[in-house]
């Protein structure tokens, strides 16, 4: 279509956009002007409403136009406009079906910019969005809605959670989800509050009970959306955080640095303001205290009652429609309520034994929900059946590789949690298969040869259990676990921090050039009492009067074996101030010297029960965890061994298959071309170690050196020097040979001679 | 120098000339594009195959749809149109080919259009409508005329008074008494003239007037007389001869009914009240299938209810109003007197009724 020309009149006087901006400047002479506007509006209204089908594009201004217009403006003109948003929303409930899909557009986010405004509160707003969006039939309509309210809820809960509004929502969704089980429009219910937990804006039990509902509809697309949610919202949430606070690192100095070498202009000045903000803001996320944000699982009111009528209406009823798939995922669910609460679902078990075989499809998932479903106050009786079927049909030397080692597998999983469901005869039978000539079943007989030798040594053959196993036997150290044993609990990772402040204060001495196996515990441990606070170290320096105090008010809780070290502390204490060193030390080391090597072992279990630990401590606590977890994670490439995987991790398919992938079979060349290269950086570029550092350079932004320039300059421009040099007279070539020798003996230009 | 040589050579080369040869087709260019393609059947989507040429009604009908044409001249040509037709055909008495309510319909939103000239022949279009016709549509087309007082564009609000005039002219008890013609319509005009608040219709107030306000005087003499007419339907002498038609209860025959004699159907009492209402739609006061109205939106069907309504709201403002435009003097002096004559007239009727003022 040929673009309309625009009379003289559109251009000039039609011109809402030039009224609005007056008005901004100065509401109170326009309102004549504003006035008028008003009421063009409310008599296009009316057109409006006496036939909102056919409503046309009314002369140069339109509705929409006029909306925009006072929705821009109404908060200079509260009186004037008072009943403007009801109209708004009157006009969207009433007549959203046929609608203008712009003008339909205009007025939400003209409602949204009210809200903006202060114009309209967040209850209203969301009572009038929310019913449209489960209602209407148009695609576009409903995506801008629901990026309204999500918008509109995030802002809301920006700076302070609004516990009203949140509330009130939550309530809304959950007559949603429950109020017609077999409707899909559940689903709006589960997109919103999946969003919002992601973004951890909603994280209480409210948000879960509407999940859960949602889980227990009818609907397989309510029940799916509501089970991926328990399955995987929590790490949607988690990645969210980490990819939050991977924002790119804004490096001050350089920032500074630029500004001071560019123009100074007041966007530039803006910018560095921004910066500093951005910083700062970043700085004090850091160091706030982590949010404690329970997963969904652990929020649930009564995971047993939950478990078991998923159970019972999704996979053990007749009527339900799900597919395999999504009764797996379901089966993943309960069986990870099972597992993470330790409950007892009378028929789950059971229901296991008719999937059991190779030939079921996905059985590795099943497999997996077993032995996910297992835990230590499961009855041995229900699980040893289910462990010799697995056995039985898996592991045989006739099974395929592949079974052979997903069985396996499978068993390590199940004792792992619950070892009474195996017995000698059997383990012995299974352990055997290390003997196997296929890889991914050696390994996997292997996994469970190594956790026997942990869990119950006794039931292997003597030549099976290994040296740390028989030692252990026969001190008595290794016994088995009766049923529904709790071990005593500890701090996860102290003998972590024990072994650092060994190694901390072993340099210490050798900086000091004393022995390094001499004990200091004395000074090591006031240094930590100093620091009590991680961030508050500086001012405890400049109040020095008041230092003393806090050290003799020292807690001790001391016992016997650390008598005369604790005995000497005091009097440290008083001389600390004027010496320190040598002669304590070494008083230190005479008296410790023979006790050492019996009090190893007790002194390791004794950390948390001798000392309080300082806050710098538990950081360092913490920090050493994360990186023991991280070595870990780096050692053992993609495989975790039960013991390291955290309580609430779920187990997978994929780790039944474990090693299967080494047993299928050769794999091409391509393949293991694709392999080898995995782990290797991009190689494309081959180049010189200068031009990856000028490269570097240059993308640092930083300039090039006097030498690089003077290669690059301009041949031209060289000319005249060289056509100069040889017209040179002799007084000249002497200065200049003399002032050549002169640098060379300096060593250059800016002069050699510092050192 | 070998490569040279080829590289000049192959240069040479897209300068060539190429020969062209007798009873051979020319050489396709490099950038061709083969357009041609193939079809069963090919429609056209606009063809005549009529051999006689259209009747008046059809090329009534067609200008009709023409009136939402993108072009200004093609409005306005058809709006001529129109205008001849219905003018030519109104002495014979033979309706127009199409009613007056759809008429309406396409002809109302032409009010706001944004070229003068479309404007002016609207304005001779419905000066050559059948005044009884309209009477029945005067609420639909209120809105229009009152969103066309209010527009940014001064040339519109003009043409837009202009209208009403019409309008009153034609039909102006039901312009006053339609549900909102008489509260939003004034508002309008008090919006237009600048009156609202009491800075704003000080002559002295720089009033920061926006979009281009035409000719300064001209266009305020005339909204003043229209006003001066409106006022008069609504609450002045000429509203009072038949202002209550709903009710079939005028001054006239309430004085002969009270007296019952030298009355022609002298047995009988107010006859109107019994007979089948001439109006079109005589109930619609109720208001049984619209939205429940309010204040602005009420009707105000006979002189008291407008009257009072005026007192209440307006009086003041237009009184302020009148005196400023008095002070003025010149032709807007003298076009305010006619609206405080009807004032007056108005605030004489109010005392001899009783009401307050």
């Amino acid at each position: 279509m040929v673009k309309r020309k625009l009379g003289a009149l559109e251009k000039v006087e039609a011109d809402l956009p030039n009224l609005q901006h007056k008005i901004r400047r100065d509401p109170k002479s326009y309102i004549e002007d504003f006035r008028a506007q008003h009421y063009q509006y409310e008599s296009h209204r009316e057109i409006f409403m006496a036939a909102p089908s056919s409503a046309t594009d009314t002369g140069i201004i339109s509705l929409r136009e006029l909306i925009d217009f006072i929705a821009h403006v109404a908060d200079c003109y509260p009186e004037i406009t008072k009943d403007f948003p009801q109209q708004l929303m009157d006009i969207l409930t009433q007549h959203h079906l046929i609608l203008q899909s712009e003008l339909r557009e205009k007025i939400v986010g003209s409602l949204v910019l009210l809200r903006k405004k202060e114009l309209l509160d967040s209850a209203t707003l969301l009572q009038t969005l929310f019913p449209i969006l489960i209602s209407t039939p148009s695609k576009t309509l409903r995506a801008l809605l629901f990026q309204k309210i999500l918008m509109d809820l995030r802002s809301s809960n920006a700076k302070a959670t609004n516990h009203k509004l949140n509330r009130t929502m939550q309530t809304v969704l959950y007559n949603l989800v429950t109020s017609d089980r077999t409707s899909s429009k559940g689903l709006w219910a589960i997109k919103l509050t999946r969003e919002l937990w992601k973004r951890q804006i909603w994280t209480d039990a409210k948000a879960v009970e509407v999940m859960k509902e949602a889980s227990l509809a009818t609907n397989e697309k309510v029940i799916v959306g509501g089970v991926r949610f328990f399955l995987g919202g929590d790490k949607e949430r988690e990645e969210m955080e980490d990819e939050s606070s991977d924002e790119e690192a804004i490096d001050m100095g350089r920032v500074k640095h630029i500004v001071g070498i560019n123009k100074k202009t007041k966007k530039k000045a803006r910018a560095v303001e921004k910066a500093k903000a951005t910083v700062k803001r970043r700085e004090r996320k850091k160091n706030a205290p982590h949010p404690l944000n329970f997963s969904a699982l652990h929020l649930l009111h009564d995971p047993q009652g939950y478990a078991e009528s998923l159970f019972s209406r999704h996979l053990q009823s007749t009527k339900s429609k799900l597919n395999l798939d999504q009764k797996l995922m379901v089966l993943q669910l309960v069986t990870r309520l099972v597992g993470l609460h330790k409950l007892h679902i009378m028929h789950l078990y059971s229901y296991f034994q008719k999937y059991l075989t190779p030939r079921q499809p996905s059985v590795t998932s099943f497999l997996a929900s077993l032995a996910q479903a297992s835990h230590d106050l499961v009855p041995p009786d229900d699980l040893e059946p289910l462990v010799q079927k697995i056995a039985n049909e898996f592991v045989s030397e006739a099974s395929a590789a592949e079974v052979a080692s997903a069985g396996l597998n499978a068993i390590r999983e199940i004792c792992a949690r619950q070892p009474l469901a195996m017995n000698e005869t059997l383990l012995q039978d299974l352990v055997m298969y290390r003997k196997s000539k296929d890889k991914g079943v050696v390994m996997a007989a292997r996994g469970l040869l190594s956790l026997f030798r942990e869990l119950n040594p006794e039931w292997l053959k003597r030549r099976d259990r290994g040296k740390e196993a028989s030692m252990g036997l026969r001190s008595g150290e290794k016994k088995e676990k009766r049923f529904a044993e709790q071990a005593a609990g500890g701090i996860e990772g102290i003998e972590l921090l024990e072994q650092w402040k060994e190694e901390e204060r072993r340099k210490k001495r050798a900086e000091k050039g004393l022995p390094s196996d001499a004990e200091d515990d004395e000074e090591d441990e006031e240094d930590n009492w100093d620091a009590w606070n991680v961030e508050s170290d500086e001012d405890s320096d400049d109040s020095d009067g008041w230092i003393q105090v806090q050290s003799d008010a020292e807690i001790e809780l001391s016992d016997s074996d650390d008598d005369d070290e604790d005995s000497k502390r005091p009097k440290k204490k008083a001389k600390s101030d004027d010496e320190t060193g040598a002669e304590a030390a070494a008083a230190a080391a005479a008296a410790e010297e023979p006790k050492k090597e019996e009090s190893e072992l007790d002194k390791k279990l004794s950390l948390a029960a001798t000392r309080i630990l300082t806050p710098a401590d538990l950081a360092k606590l913490q920090e050493l965890r994360t990186e023991a977890a991280v070595n870990a994670l780096a050692g053992v490439k993609g495989r975790q061994s039960a013991g390291n995987r955290h309580h609430d991790d779920p187990l997978t398919a994929e780790e039944i298959e474990g090693l299967a992938a080494l047993s299928a079979g050769k794999a091409t060349r391509e393949e293991r071309i694709a392999h080898a290269k995995e782990g290797k950086l991009d190689r494309s570029e081959h180049k010189s170690v200068t031009a990856k550092r000028k490269e570097k350079k240059e993308s640092q932004g930083k300039s090039t050196t006097n030498k690089e320039k003077a290669r690059k300059k301009n041949f031209l421009m060289t000319l005249g020097k060289a056509k100069s040099k040889n017209k040179r007279s002799l007084v000249q070539t002497r200065a200049v040979l003399k002032a050549h020798q002169e640098r060379a003996k300096r060593g250059g230009r800016r002069g050699n001679t510092g050192s | 120098m070998g490569s040279s040589a080829k590289k000049k050579k192959e240069k040479q080369k897209d300068f060539q000339k190429a020969k062209l040869k007798v009873g051979k087709a020319k050489a396709k260019p490099d950038n061709f594009t083969d357009t041609s393609f193939k079809a069963k059947s090919i429609t056209l989507t606009q063809q005549s195959l009529t051999l006689s040429a259209p009747t008046s009604a059809t090329q009534f009908t067609h200008h009709v749809s023409l009136l939402n044409s993108k072009s200004d001249t093609q409005r306005r040509d058809s709006l001529a149109h129109l205008t001849t037709h219905l003018a030519n055909s109104r002495p014979g008495g033979s309706p127009p080919p199409q009613p007056v309510s759809t008429l309406l319909q396409t002809l109302s939103p032409l009010i706001l259009d944004g070229n003068t000239g479309v404007r002016t022949q609207l304005l001779k279009l419905f000066r050559a409508l059948p005044p009884r016709d309209v009477e029945d549509h005067v609420a639909q087309l209120l809105p229009f005329i009152r969103a066309g007082m209010t527009h940014l564009a001064a040339d519109i609000r003009v043409t837009a008074v202009e209208v009403l005039a019409w309008l009153v002219e034609v039909a102006g008890v039901e312009v006053v008494g339609c549900a909102g013609g008489w509260i939003k319509t004034l508002n309008c005009f008090l919006s237009v003239l600048g009156w609202h608040t009491e800075e704003s219709s000080k002559w002295s107030a720089s009033r920061a007037a926006f979009g281009k306000s035409g000719s300064q005087g001209k266009p305020m003499v005339k909204v003043l007389g229209v006003l001066a007419e409106f006022l008069d339907v609504g609450i002045g002498m000429s509203g009072n001869e038949d202002g209550d038609v709903v009710m079939g209860w005028t001054e006239e025959n309430r004085g002969q009914a009270g007296a019952g004699v030298g009355n022609s159907e002298f047995p009988l009492a107010q006859v109107e009240a019994h007979l089948i209402p001439k109006t079109a739609q005589p109930y619609v006061y109720l208001n049984l299938f619209g939205q429940p109205r309010d204040e602005e939106g009420e009707m105000y069907e006979t002189r008291e209810d407008r009257f009072r309504v005026f007192a209440a709201r307006f009086l003041k403002a237009v009184e302020r109003g009148v005196e400023s435009a008095r002070q003025d003097g010149g032709e807007v002096g003298r076009a305010s007197s006619a609206v405080s004559k009807v004032l007056k007239e108005a605030m004489a009727y109010a005392r001899g009724a009783g009401l307050e003022v």
